[in-house]
């Protein structure tokens, strides 16, 4: 494999590089390893690049389709190759499989929006990436395969208030600045998110695609309501909810204090008692938003931060 | 309710551990970040109302579940009126086992004892280590014991020979268990309740105690036995007593009278009369016989012993000095007359001083104060040790040598004093001093002197004109003047003892039964009821109701049946209310 890529400038980032893929040569696919695990051999860039070649090389296809594209010649088939591209007149005609394969143009602009919150900076157990870096590595992700398609594609991170601003873009370095981006956004005190999405609409002045990456612990109503002006604005709009899996189940010692680390607010409660009415609110948040999203023409879908990243990426696709 | 074991009941304070560590646990929770916490606390919202009625039912559940558990190792004991096997509260039981020979009777076959045996079995089986204990049986000890020790005493027990006073053994029972500190106090009467055995007086039962009596055969059995049986001028006097009004079977019935073995006589006689049976003629000496009637069902009364002296009358001569005068002469020609005695003799000699020829002289006090001092020089010239000394008090004779006498008033007298060093000097059943007035000896037997302290004169006791004068002074010669002492009739295992003194034989024992133990007229219940205070029960009864009065069932069972229906209940609460 080549070594070359963003952010491997340095000496000791090609040497762990070289390290990582040398105890990952048994694994084919590690877009599907446990995203700790992935974490603790490099960076954002490091991993945000194996998952995507990962990623990429196990769906043979360009997972973004439909964004503008034509056709641009044959090839022969090969297995893996899904049969919606096969030519059937060749086939017919000829008896031999050929699939099109098709030219990509740039002209969809993406825009990804990270959520830096303080909610975000948790994780339930040391073993976990907190959410934060999970959506810090997905969107490193997410934007390496967008802009290998040369689509431009910007970030912009926030908290109360709007962090970080990377223009969409599709030129050279692009990456190297969105990932400049995710990793010089600190995390943020409180999630008065549904402020900074209104003002991130002033921002998205072009149509394209926005992908918002957060655990969505803020008010849905007014959030749903900045979506809602985003897809009236013709944006495609996708949302990615993240969670730990410590919040989808309840568990710890028999009575704790659960303590908010965004609004200190507390409350007193026994684990084992509360579980399963816990379990049950978070899957009717889950469905809440669901079914509002899909009520406003947007792509919802829920992401624990032990999935591997391929397995989100394919959420995607 | 009563507890077994009250001191468990101490944890009772345990019932407070599930407030407590309620309260300890929430005092210092641990505090962790999380920040979903709006879905937490919509989901506290919504179930609040469920977890409050949650914990506050698993607060009962516990609390319960200890306090029932702690009830339960306390074994509680609920009143219940039925006794069954179930235990019962401490208690202090006397069982009266009435073992007299009247329990003897056979009764289809088995001894009436084997019945009332198996009642007091039952009363002592019931019997758990908190009770208190104890056994009487016929002799009126009240032993204590485990209950295998008295089962074992109870099994052991035969018919004794001994009357029961039922009343007495009552008394003595309710005091014993009346004593003990212990809530519950039983006296069960294990009797043929004979109404002879109903004592004088009342039981008089102490508060809190009850006393169960086992009722006896509704009808009276036949019964005859030999009451007394004595040897008087030449004739046996066989007393015949039984159960009165007992049909055919309490008619006359044959009395045979044995010497030796052999028949000498043979009469009929029924119940509550006296029969005499002539005896044939014997040479001098003690002889030894028994009288017999047919065998009952009561074989212990069926026969008595008798002993008696064969000797030949005394020769008595009465000086003219005689302090009985006319009185003493009298009573001598009518012994003289019936044989009793001879005239003219030198056995006996009667007078104001030792006679010289005479083998026992009977010295009565002079007339005159002034010849005192002869007479006792007279006595201390035979070797007497005994004298008379000044005049003593009036007041009446007492003594068990002479029965016929005792009570006699006696005016004047001489008090009769030993001489210095005489160590014998007593009263009552001392050989020597045969009769006392006012506990100074009267009458006194001194080697071959008897001494009076009164002459027999009206004017110095009211002896001479009371009936028992001639048999007084029949038995002062024939008796006492050769130092011979009372036949007497001692209740116990028939037999007779013979007294001696030196090579001499001068008096007997004769061991008997009771006569009152052959009528075996049940007591009725309304007297055994007035009298021992007892409830009288038959077999069915008297099992119930034993220790029925503190009769418990233990609610230990059902209390921790009760726990574990609480801890399911809990563990439900718990587990399926998340």
């Amino acid at each position: 494999m080549r070594i070359t890529g963003p952010g491997l400038s340095s000496t000791r980032d090609i040497r762990l590089f070289i390290s990582f893929r040398e105890a990952m040569a048994d694994v084919q696919r590690i877009d599907l390893l446990d995203p700790a695990e992935v974490a603790r051999f490099g960076g954002i860039e490091i991993v945000a690049q194996e998952v995507v070649e990962g990623f990429l090389s196990g769906i043979h296809r360009s997972p973004f389709r439909g964004f503008s594209v034509e056709f641009t010649e044959h090839r022969a088939y090969q297995p893996g190759d899904e049969l919606r591209y096969l030519d059937w007149k060749i086939l017919a005609r000829a008896d031999r499989l050929f699939v099109k394969q098709f030219e990509q143009e740039t002209n969809l602009r993406a825009m990804i929006l990270v959520d830096a919150s303080r909610s975000m900076a948790w994780r339930g157990a040391p073993t976990r990436l907190t959410k934060r870096a999970y959506a810090d590595r997905l969107a490193a992700a997410l934007a390496l395969i967008l802009l290998r398609q040369r689509d431009a594609t910007g970030l912009i991170t926030f908290d109360e208030i709007v962090r970080e601003v990377v223009p969409a873009r599709v030129k050279a370095g692009q990456w190297a600045r969105l990932v400049r981006g995710l990793v010089d956004t600190p995390d943020g005190r409180g999630t008065a998110a549904q402020a900074a999405l209104v003002r991130l609409t002033s921002l998205l002045a072009r149509r394209g695609l926005v992908v918002l990456v957060s655990d969505l612990l803020f008010d849905r109503e007014l959030a749903l309501r900045a979506l809602h002006y985003l897809r009236h604005r013709g944006h495609q709009v996708i949302v990615l909810h993240l969670m730990d899996p410590a919040e989808a189940e309840l568990a710890g010692p028999p009575e704790v204090r659960y303590r908010d680390p965004e609004s200190a607010a507390s409350v007193v409660v026994r684990p084992r008692e509360l579980a399963r009415a816990y379990q049950a609110t978070v899957r009717r948040e889950i469905d809440a938003w669901r079914t509002a999203c899909r009520r406003h023409g947007i792509a919802y879908h829920h992401i624990l931060t032990d999935m591997p990243f391929g397995l989100a990426l394919r959420l995607l696709a | 309710m009563t507890f077994l074991h009250p001191l468990a009941l101490v944890g009772l304070a345990a019932a407070a551990i599930p407030a407590l560590l309620h309260l300890l646990e929430r005092r210092v929770p641990p505090e962790v970040e999380f920040p979903p916490l709006r879905y937490l606390s919509e989901a506290e919202r919504q179930n609040a109302r469920r977890l409050k009625l949650r914990h506050l039912l698993l607060l009962i559940l516990r609390t319960a579940l200890i306090v029932l558990i702690v009830l339960a190792a306390a074994r509680p004991l609920f009143p219940t009126p039925a006794s069954g096997g179930s235990p019962h509260e401490p208690t202090a039981l006397a069982v009266i086992l009435d073992n007299s020979p009247s329990s003897g009777l056979v009764v289809d076959g088995r001894p009436a004892l084997e019945r009332l045996k198996a009642m007091a079995r039952g009363s002592l089986a019931r019997a758990s280590a908190s009770d208190r204990l104890w056994l009487v049986l016929a002799d009126g000890v009240a032993r204590a014991g485990t209950p295998e020790a008295l089962l074992a005493t109870v099994d052991s027990a035969a018919v004794s020979a001994r009357r029961l006073d039922l009343t007495a053994a009552v008394r003595a029972a309710t005091q014993l268990v009346g004593a003990e500190p212990l809530p519950a106090r039983e006296v069960h009467v294990v009797s043929d309740l004979q109404r002879t055995a109903l004592g004088p007086g009342r039981a008089g039962l102490p508060r809190g105690v009850r006393v169960l009596a086992l009722a006896p055969p509704s009808q009276a059995p036949a019964n005859r036995g030999v009451g007394a049986a004595r040897v008087t001028d030449g004739a046996a006097a066989v007393s015949i007593v039984g159960t009165p009004g007992t049909g055919a079977a309490g008619g006359a019935a044959p009395v045979t009278l044995r010497i030796r073995g052999r028949e000498v006589g043979r009469a009929l006689a029924v119940p509550g009369s006296t029969v005499s049976i002539t005896l044939p003629p014997l040479g001098p000496g003690w002889w030894v016989g028994d009288a017999v009637l047919d065998a009952d069902e009561l074989r212990a009364d069926d026969t008595r012993l008798l002993v008696w002296r064969v000797a030949a009358p005394a020769r008595v001569a009465a000086l003219s000095t005689a302090g009985g005068g006319r009185f003493v002469a009298a009573a001598l020609a009518v012994l003289e007359e019936g044989h009793r005695v001879q005239g003219g003799g030198t056995d006996v000699a009667i007078g104001d001083r030792p006679e010289a020829g005479a083998l026992v002289s009977v010295v009565l006090p002079p007339a005159e104060p002034a010849l005192i001092g002869q007479a006792n020089r007279a006595l201390a010239a035979r070797g007497g040790r005994w004298r008379f000394a000044s005049a003593g008090t009036p007041g009446p004779i007492a003594g068990s040598a002479l029965p016929a006498i005792a009570g006699l008033q006696v005016t004047r007298r001489y008090r009769i004093e030993a001489g210095t060093g005489d160590a014998r000097r007593g009263t009552g059943d001392d050989a020597t001093v045969l009769a006392t007035v006012n506990g100074q000896p009267w009458l006194v037997r001194d080697g071959n002197v008897l001494l009076l302290g009164s002459r027999l004169d009206t004017a110095w006791t009211a002896l001479p004109a009371a009936p028992a004068f001639v048999p007084f002074v029949d038995a002062l010669v024939n008796r006492l003047a050769r130092g011979e002492a009372l036949i007497s009739e001692v209740e116990g295992v028939p037999r007779v003892e013979f007294r001696t003194s030196g090579a001499d034989t001068i008096g007997a024992i004769v061991y008997g039964l009771d006569p009152q133990e052959s009528d075996l007229t049940p007591a009725p219940p309304a007297l055994v009821h007035d009298v021992l205070g007892a409830e009288v029960l038959d077999g069915a009864a008297f099992a119930a109701a034993r220790f029925a009065g503190a009769g418990r069932r233990d609610g230990s069972g059902l209390l921790l049946m009760l726990a574990l229906v609480f801890a399911l209940m809990e563990l439900g609460v718990a587990t399926g209310t998340r």
